[in-house]
């Protein structure tokens, strides 16, 4: 009853790649581009340039890198915040080499909007040249795709064109006389058929008053930065525009420009008709998630007037539906429903769903998941950083045991929507947007710093009579609903009175915490990961164990570890996607469907047998003189998939938790006459208390393969001695027609039942190793012992890195290999496989107990007779017999060798192995050490002089010299060259 | 409002609840009709967890509740351990109209027995049983009120139809319920947030059977509560009257935070 995930196990630290895609907000499909398209792979290149703005005085000139990142342009100035574009490649019109002072090599681009950008390339010629001729490429690769024709009709779904094209209207009119703005909030509320998409706030009105937001000033300076630096697919990013956005976006441009800034434009670009057909296709589809979205509908924002009317509950329901339907491993979490009702304010549904999108994956990756491991990581971080920026504070939430996410978790989860009046909370978003989830740690940290000097200034005292987390909520919450309040009533000023405790918090937010950024959030969340998907990890398994149906004979601690066992083979073999109805199946209402639960396929209960079951794996003992190391496979064989289909008892094609401590149960708690039923049953596929021949074929394969590894002819014999007497008995004891002749062997098909029970049991129990084996060695291969976890990801710096990189599996494997090569060169190298039950360390050979094949003892197969013929064979093997191998079991051992454990035979070898390892693990070490210093050097090396690049440029960032600056402004008004 | 944990806080004694239950069964609006009297057809859902005290007065002593009202979509359970840690009740909710809430509570009761503190004192609430009920006794029921129910989204789909056969909504039948409740240890009720119906009984119930001695000897290290501790012993109340201190602000307090 419960699912089992290793999701948050298999997660990588994205690329440096990635990161980047990141920040220029790119979609990470775009690292494939071109590959989907046909278009071949298109090549990226990154070159030092200088941007400056094609019209003269605007704007300074920037020093920064530029990235050719097909089909995309991006820039972004050094200090990585101060300037930044992405641009889709289909929005450049022409480009033109000018032609200027020798040396410089400068690039004018007239993008769609009319605007001119100039660059000088300041790398060496041949990556300028480089760059340029990939530019080209990709360039004509866009046009044949026609991406040029559809930037025309996709701008013209953004607000920023009519508020452009009016605004320049005007100018042309030379209309001064009339406020602009009027004009502008006039003329779309007018029209109502206008292209450009917008927000259900057109119709239902938007939050808060626009005349105390300042809608009007807002809009003018928002008009006059779009029309100078481009606007939506070309808008590039100055300090201006990151300011602009502290102060507030304007309700009407609010949807376009957070579909700009957060870069979902660029899906909604390259996507179109996406999200109208994903909704056509799952029309009329339900599952888990509709089921929970439904339940929500009424329960979003239900004060906003839009929201108690079917236009706005259609349109959340349709964006979260499309969303669930589109990533149904997210599916539905509550706080979408805010977060989408919010957004649904400014923008229409497609917009909206393309944001959310972005917020979901890319800006807040993990928190809506079904384990919520991101809410519950950047918890741990922000707690982590509250420690480190406001230690006062800490230390007294930690002396009173309250704790700090009760309060911060629903901020981040719902963008602190619900904790602070609507018109502030979108003022965050604003900023979360433009400058990326550092904001909310930013604000949430402000929030409570400011809590603190509030209560402390209100009241003394009243901090320290918080002793709960319950007085702790009450007073942060008294502080939020005040955040309109004036932050000085007392003031004589009314300037100063009119500053809001809102305007006080961001303040202090973005100043005080500005040392947090996207780095160190980035670094606290790996350091923070593995202890919080640990403790992820072992909820869900305190869960799944609690949720079993029953323990059997299991203890708790026993389940334990069968999940343990069942959780790495799921890491190792994941179960099949496909593990999910089928559509049809999913409309039909079924509890099932409610409360997933992971069952795994034939390929991962391989995985897990061979974790549990000593036959179930091959274990390779390898030693080559250097080492000696054990490596496990999985075993295959005919007895596993019997064993899987056996323990199926639901039919379900698949094994769930529940299924495996049953079935573990069944054989691991068995006494010898249950065993020998037990294993009969097994290869009794019709159950019909019958085996046929074939049948008593396959058991004695499956018996051949449980002791393909046992040392000695012991079990070999015992089992040709099993299929003789199988049969002899078998026939025997047919039922023979009447009057036939007394020796005759009845002819007997090799599919019709032939065996049952009892016989199958005398003929067990006339041979000595098979008793034995049913008595306990076959239980005894069944171990539950701590399985080897492999090792969380976590990253500790460069270091960290350097280190999981050297001891990755493949390194692992690379070493074993130059080792063994080695030691097969020296003839050290040999493999034994560690036998399933390694009884048997000689040669000795038990006899047959031919003695009990006596017509009496073939009737009265009492247990406790039979217990007492036990005596003289060998007490059951211990857990884990020690692996003598003193037979070579593999045609690659050359010599008998010994190793550890050591048996006292083969001492002299075994000195001579031992003296030849001091020396040679020695030699290794200081080859693997070698290794790594001189990786640490290189890589010390490298970071020492990209620190110096770095620090040289940091020195000219804040722009360039007055002669280079010149230079710049020389090359706006350069020709191209002919 | 910032008195609620200060002043007060040395004369009463402080119980800490969890509700618990699966998503819209409405746990939130059982609160809020304990804490403020309140019904809300379209309460937000929760968000992590949200808080709310309520004082409850049982003969001579003043009991303090601080409600925890926890969020019921399965992904948030894995957070509910850090609400239900030191809790001294919990009243688990399930929906009457809904079979599969009631599976759901058991879990919830069965993870509380194993995982939270000892002596919990937990109570089981079959809520919206108006829905359920022949007709509303006080008049018959009019066309807005039939409006008002389906808009509520957290009702039971098909509800609007619920003029007809009320009793044959229901899926659990309250035997059934009240049989588990006995075999495992929990206080019953059925009830309504959105008529009140049993909403206080339950609170007073619980304040009755948790061992307030003992709560005020471990008193969590306040010197406030400690001096509390002075008052008389033994919990059996034989009238049990509460008396709910009518605190109409507090539902506006009522936030996600």
């Amino acid at each position: 009853m419960a699912t089992i995930s290793t999701q948050l196990r298999n997660f990588k630290e994205p690329t440096r790649e990635q990161l980047n895609l990141l920040f220029f907000a790119l979609p990470p499909e775009v690292e494939h581009y071109g590959r989907e398209n046909g278009a071949g792979e298109l090549e990226k290149i990154e070159v030092g340039a200088i941007l400056s703005l094609g019209v003269q005085g605007v704007e300074e000139a920037y020093t920064g890198r530029l990235h050719l990142i097909p089909p995309y342009l991006t820039f972004a100035s050094l200090d990585r915040k101060s300037v930044k574009f992405t641009v889709p490649l289909s929005t450049i019109r022409r480009v033109e080499r000018l032609n200027a002072k020798a040396g410089v090599y400068a690039l004018s681009l007239s993008l769609w909007h009319g605007m001119k950008i100039v660059v000088q390339i300041t790398s060496l010629r041949p990556t300028a040249d480089l760059f340029c001729s990939l530019l080209r490429d990709a360039l004509k690769v866009e046009l044949q795709l026609g991406q040029m024709k559809a930037v025309k009709t996709f701008v013209q779904t953004c607000y920023s064109e009519i508020l452009i094209s009016n605004a320049s209207a005007e100018a042309d009119e030379k209309n001064g006389r009339e406020p602009s703005t009027s004009k502008i909030e006039a003329l779309p509320a007018s029209d109502q058929n206008s292209p450009y998409l917008g927000g259900l706030g057109l119709k239902f009105k938007f939050p808060g008053d626009a005349r105390k937001l300042r809608e009007a000033s807002k809009t003018k300076l928002w008009t006059a930065y779009l029309k100078a630096h481009g606007r939506n697919l070309t808008l590039i990013r100055y300090p201006q525009c990151t300011r602009l956005v502290q102060v507030g976006l304007p309700n009407r441009l609010r949807g376009e420009m957070w579909e700009t800034l957060s870069g979902s434009m660029y899906l909604r670009f390259t996507n179109p008709g996406l999200y109208e057909k994903i909704l056509e296709e799952n029309k009329g589809r339900t599952s888990t998630s509709t089921e929970e979205i439904e339940k929500d509908l009424h329960r979003s924002l239900p004060e906003y007037s839009a929201y108690q009317s079917e236009d706005g509950i259609g349109a959340l329901r349709r964006v979260l539906q499309a969303y669930s339907f589109k990533n149904p491993e997210t599916g539905y979490c509550q706080a979408m429903n805010i977060l989408a009702a919010a957004i649904l304010i400014y923008m229409s549904e497609e917009q909206a769903f393309w944001l959310l999108e972005v917020i979901c994956d890319r800006l807040l990756p993990g928190y809506y998941s079904p384990s919520m491991h991101g809410t519950l990581l950047d918890q741990r971080v922000f707690e982590s950083l509250v420690h480190r920026c406001l230690p006062i504070l800490h230390d007294y939430f930690t002396s009173v045991d309250v704790q700090l996410s009760v309060a911060s978790l629903p901020w981040f989860l719902s963008l602190f929507i619900n904790s602070m009046p609507m018109v502030f909370a979108f003022r965050i978003i604003d900023c979360f947007i433009c400058m990326g989830p550092k904001v909310l740690f930013q604000v949430g940290l402000g929030k409570s710093m400011m809590f603190h000097s509030t209560i402390l200034k209100i009241n003394g005292e009243q901090l320290l009579q918080i002793q709960d987390d319950g007085g702790f909520i009450h007073l942060m919450r008294d502080y939020f609903s005040s955040l309109g309040d004036s932050a000085h009533p007392e003031s004589p000023d009314p300037r100063a009175r009119a500053i809001t405790r809102f305007q006080e918090l961001l303040l202090v937010s973005f100043r005080e915490f500005a040392v947090i950024t996207d780095d160190t959030i980035q670094g606290e969340r790996r350091k923070f990961r593995g202890e919080v998907v640990h403790s992820i990890e072992s909820f869900s398994k305190r869960a799944a164990i609690r949720n079993l149906k029953t323990l059997e004979r299991f203890s708790k601690d026993q389940a334990g570890l069968i999940y343990d066992a069942l959780f790495k083979a799921i890491c190792i073999e994941p179960p099949p996607e496909t593990m999910m109805p089928t559509p049809a199946l999913l409309t039909t209402k079924d509890w099932q469907e409610e409360r997933p639960e992971t069952r795994v396929g034939l390929k991962t209960f391989k995985v897990f047998l061979s974790e549990i079951a000593t036959w179930a794996r091959v274990e390779k003992i390898v030693s080559n003189g250097f080492q000696q190391r054990v490596e496990r496979e999985v075993a295959e064989h005919e007895l596993i998939d019997r064993l899987f289909y056996f323990w199926d008892t639901g039919y379900n094609g698949a094994l769930s938790f529940q299924d495996l401590v049953s079935g573990l149960d069944g054989v691991m708690f068995n006494d010898l006459m249950e065993n020998i039923e037990w294993f009969f049953n097994l290869h009794d596929k019709n159950k019909d208390g019958y085996l046929t021949k074939d049948e008593v074929l396959t058991l004695s394969e499956s018996l051949l393969f449980i002791f393909r590894f046992e040392i000695g002819d012991a079990y070999l014999g015992a089992v040709s001695r099993f299929m003789s007497n199988a049969f002899e008995y078998g026939d025997a004891l047919l039922p023979r027609p009447e009057g036939a002749e007394e020796y005759a062997t009845p002819q007997i098909e090799s599919n019709v039942p032939y065996m049952n029970l009892a016989t199958f049991r005398m003929v067990v129990l006339a041979d000595e190793i098979l008793e034995s084996f049913f008595e306990a060695d076959f239980t005894g291969t069944f171990k539950l012992e701590p399985v080897p976890m492999m090792d969380i990801p976590s990253h500790n710096g460069l270091l960290g890195d350097l280190w999981t990189s050297l001891t990755s599996d493949d390194n692992k494997k690379i070493f074993n290999r130059f080792t063994d090569g080695v030691g097969r060169a020296v003839g050290k190298h040999q493999i034994f496989h560690r036998p399933a039950i390694g009884k048997f360390t000689a040669l000795e050979e038990p006899k047959a107990r031919e003695s009990l094949l006596t017509p009496t003892m073939r009737r009265s197969a009492s247990k406790a007779s039979l217990k007492s013929g036990d005596s003289d064979s060998a007490p059951p093997a211990s857990a884990s017999a020690p692996a003598n191998l003193n037979v070579p079991a593999s045609e690659e051992a050359v010599t008998p060798a010994a190793f550890s454990p050591m048996p006292t035979m083969f001492e002299a070898a075994a000195n001579a192995a031992a003296a030849f390892m001091e020396r040679t693990p020695f030699a290794i070490d200081d080859a693997k050490d070698e290794d790594e210093e001189s990786d640490e050097e290189s890589e010390g090396l490298e970071d020492d002089v990209m620190d110096e690049v770095d620090a040289f440029l940091e020195a000219h960032d804040s722009g360039l010299t007055a002669a280079e600056q010149e230079a710049a402004q020389d090359l706006i008004n350069a020709e191209p060259v002919k | 409002m910032t008195d609620a944990s200060g002043s007060t806080a040395d004369k009463s004694v402080q119980v800490k609840l969890v509700l618990l239950g699966e998503a819209a069964v409405g746990k939130s609006s059982v609160v809020l009709r304990f804490v403020s009297n309140e019904f809300q057809a379209n309460k937000e859902p929760t968000i992590g967890a949200a808080f709310l005290t309520q004082k409850c007065r049982l003969e001579d002593r003043v009991l303090r509740y601080e409600i925890w009202d926890t969020a019921g979509q399965e992904r948030f359970h894995s957070l509910a351990p850090m609400y239900y840690r030191n809790a001294q009740a919990a009243v688990v909710v399930y929906d009457v109209t809904k079979a599969s809430s009631l599976e759901k509570a058991k879990t919830w009761v069965k993870e509380l027995q194993r995982q939270a503190n000892p002596n919990i004192v937990i109570a089981l609430a079959g809520n919206k049983v108006d829905l359920v009920q022949p007709s509303p006794s006080s008049s018959s029921p009019t066309s807005t009120e039939a409006e008002d129910e389906a808009d509520d989204a957290t009702a039971t789909p098909g509800e609007a139809a619920a003029g007809g056969e009320p009793e044959s909504l229901r899926q659990v039948p309250r035997e059934e319920a009240e049989a588990y409740a006995q075999e495992a240890g929990l206080l019953f009720f059925e009830t309504s947030a959105k008529t009140g119906e049993g909403i206080v009984e339950i609170f007073t119930e619980i304040a009755k059977k948790i061992p307030i001695d003992q709560i005020m000897a471990s008193s969590r290290g306040g010197a406030g509560r400690a001096s509390a501790a002075g008052g008389r012993g033994g919990t059996a109340g034989q009238d049990g009257n509460v008396n709910l201190q009518e605190n109409a602000a507090k539902g506006k307090d009522a936030c996600n935070c």
